[in-house]
């Protein structure tokens, strides 16, 4: 019982992560069909500079602001010069921010060097609580907490808000929303500096967690955010909750007890999902074939 | 008059091969036949790379998985059984079968996707091919890698450097007669519109199949040179670094001509082996990588086409204004 429960805080809380990650990513698809490759580059950013803040100023909170405000524009230069220019042509992108993911990582290495950084929790969520013998880490509960209102917080965006209003009938029909209109370049804009950010965000809370950062770690970050928005359909935000949480819930008990096959899982999941059903769990555009 | 434009780039290759054939007779430096070796290699991992992106249009992000599995092949072979040549067309050929059927799956299962997810799900598949050869140690003996010894033939380096032209050679002209067949014009088709391919008729997955089969298969011969020429392997074969390099070769150089493959790979691995020289007086040099990213980036936006774009335009004017100069002469 002690180990499931404890499986099951990891497997959220890792989830929750990822889901920050992929959440931008399956907007930017949905509105724009831009894959951005060049996503985890973000991730890592936000987990670098955050990292360093933090060490500097020795705030956790200023530490992810900072990692925000870096992941955003860094986001506003890749949308700006690399994927404006490229719009409407496939390969093109995806090629493109593949360039991108490259200079990001590679840039890290410039900036903080070749070698993994280690990084220390904010004392304030230090420690663990206990209830009957079961031992929860703080600082996955305090994950738990902030990915929850952050999917809250989107949610609310998309669903209640004229902004949110008018990305929802992008993702469904841009042609007919630009008709009516609606800048729609402004629009992808704006969701490209929140996935930016959202994945900075991302990348900063996973330092403290995983207590190291090093600069591959964005394409292993980005492929797992990849099978994620597949898993839960491109363009659907619950859908990537959803498959965030599958992913991570069931990441955490492979580790546990099969290690060696845990990524071979996701990869399977994903083949079932494209093989069964291309759209994902609850994609309805941009089917996969 | 067609004819002898055609010719001329068959004149200038016949001359490069003739170069290069004579060229370890005037060159006695052991670090450029080795640099020019590894640019052979990478020259036949860059043009299988071509046959997908620029012939097919087909966007794959884990390329480096047949090089790997090429290069494992080889290594294991030589690590198990003696060093002699025979052991090494085995294990050419087991590294050559597996990656057929590695791709055969993989498109089978994937090729009918849309471009994104073909790619991002080549990237995963090769990422799992790294995790395996990570945790198999009993076998691969993981990051650390093993070092094996190879037949006398290979361990000198001049003969080496032969025996990686002439496999360039032998795989630019096979590919060449490929791109040129029947199947290479329908995959042509296939990299311009898809769906106008589809509605003459064309299976296009079949196509696509064996775009990929083929790209796997030459991939695999150069991932097996590549651990030959190193005597060594680890599990960086498997790297995406590795797909990285196939992709800045094939862009730089210019993609859907066999020949910038080649100039693109010949182009990396100079910058890299100076880069890095300079790297010992320049430390900024040191992380060369990144010139090499942002390099990619400006051929992809200014200069879609490469190297081989550049110069048809440029062969191309010249053409266009004697022309003109010529019918001004004839009015």
């Amino acid at each position: 019982m002690e180990v499931f429960i404890n499986l099951l805080v990891n497997g959220v809380s890792t989830g929750l992560l990822i889901f920050l990650l992929a959440a931008g990513l399956t907007l930017i698809f949905g509105l724009m069909s831009v894959l951005n490759f060049a996503h985890g580059g973000l991730f890592v950013w936000g987990a670098f500079s955050g990292a360093w803040i933090f060490k500097e100023t020795n705030s956790f909170l200023l530490a992810i602001a900072g990692a925000v405000a870096v992941g955003m524009v860094l986001g506003w230069v890749l949308e700006r010069f690399l994927i404006r220019p490229v719009y409407g042509n496939h390969v093109r992108q995806l090629l493109i921010t593949l360039g991108g993911m490259l200079v990001l990582s590679e840039s890290i290495k410039i900036f903080w060097g070749p070698n993994p950084i280690r990084v220390n929790l904010p004392a304030w969520l230090e420690g663990s609580y206990q209830f009957d013998g079961i031992i929860i880490i703080k600082y996955r509960v305090f994950v738990i907490v902030v990915g929850l209102l952050l999917y809250l917080a989107l949610w609310l965006l998309l669903s209640r808000t004229q902004i949110g209003l008018m990305i929802r009938a992008g993702v469904l029909d841009k042609e007919m929303v630009q008709a009516l209109g609606i800048n729609v370049k402004g629009l992808f804009t704006f969701v490209f500096l929140l996935g930016a950010g959202l994945a900075a965000l991302g990348g900063a809370l996973l330092a403290p967690y995983s207590g190291v950062v090093f600069a591959e770690m964005g394409m292993q970050y980005a492929i797992l955010a990849f099978i994620v928005v597949i898993i839960g359909g491109m363009g659907s935000l619950q859908g990537s909750a959803l498959a965030s949480l599958i992913v991570g819930v069931a990441g955490a008990f492979m580790a546990y007890y099969m290690p060696d096959l845990s990524l071979a899982l996701n990869m399977l999941l994903l083949a079932i999902v494209l093989l069964v059903k291309p759209t994902g769990l609850l994609g309805e555009k941009g089917s996969a074939v | 008059m067609r004819g002898v434009f055609h010719k001329v780039p068959l004149y200038w290759g016949l001359a490069i091969l003739l170069f290069m054939l004579l060229f370890p007779f005037v060159n006695d430096s052991r670090s450029t036949l080795i640099l020019l070796t590894q640019i052979f290699i990478f020259a036949i991992f860059a043009m299988s790379f071509d046959i997908l992106l620029g012939y097919t249009g087909i966007v794959s992000f884990g390329h480096c998985m047949f090089f790997g599995i090429g290069a494992y092949s080889t290594a294991l072979i030589f690590n198990k059984l003696d060093a002699t040549l025979p052991n090494f067309l085995i294990g050419l050929v087991i590294g050559i079968i597996l990656s057929a059927l590695v791709s055969y799956i993989i498109g089978l299962l994937s090729l009918r996707l849309k471009s994104h997810f073909y790619a991002m799900l080549t990237l995963a598949v090769s990422q799992l091919f790294l995790v395996l050869a990570e945790k198999w140690r009993g076998l691969t003996h993981g990051g650390d890698g093993f070092t094996f010894s190879v037949p006398d033939v290979f361990k000198d380096r001049t003969s080496f450097y032969y025996i990686t032209l002439i496999s360039v050679a032998v795989v630019f002209i096979l590919l060449k007669l490929f791109t040129e067949s029947s199947t290479g014009k329908v995959l042509k088709a296939i990299s311009q519109n898809e769906y106008r391919a589809e509605a003459l008729g064309y299976q296009t997955l079949h196509y696509k199949l064996i775009a990929s089969v083929t790209a796997g298969v030459a991939a695999s011969l150069s991932g097996a040179l590549y651990a030959v020429s190193l005597r060594f392997i680890n599990t960086n074969v498997f790297s995406i670094e590795v797909t990285l390099d196939a992709l800045l070769m094939t862009m730089i150089g210019g993609m859907g001509t066999l020949a910038g493959a080649i100039a693109g790979a010949g182009i990396i691995e100079f910058l890299r082996h100076y880069l890095s020289e300079l790297a010992m007086t320049f430390p900024i040099f040191e992380r060369w990588t990144i010139i090499l990213g942002f390099l990619y980036i400006v051929v992809l936006l200014g200069f879609p086409s490469g190297l081989a774009g550049v110069i048809k335009k440029f062969t191309l004017k010249k053409g266009r204004r004697e022309k003109k100069r010529n019918m001004k002469r004839a009015a």
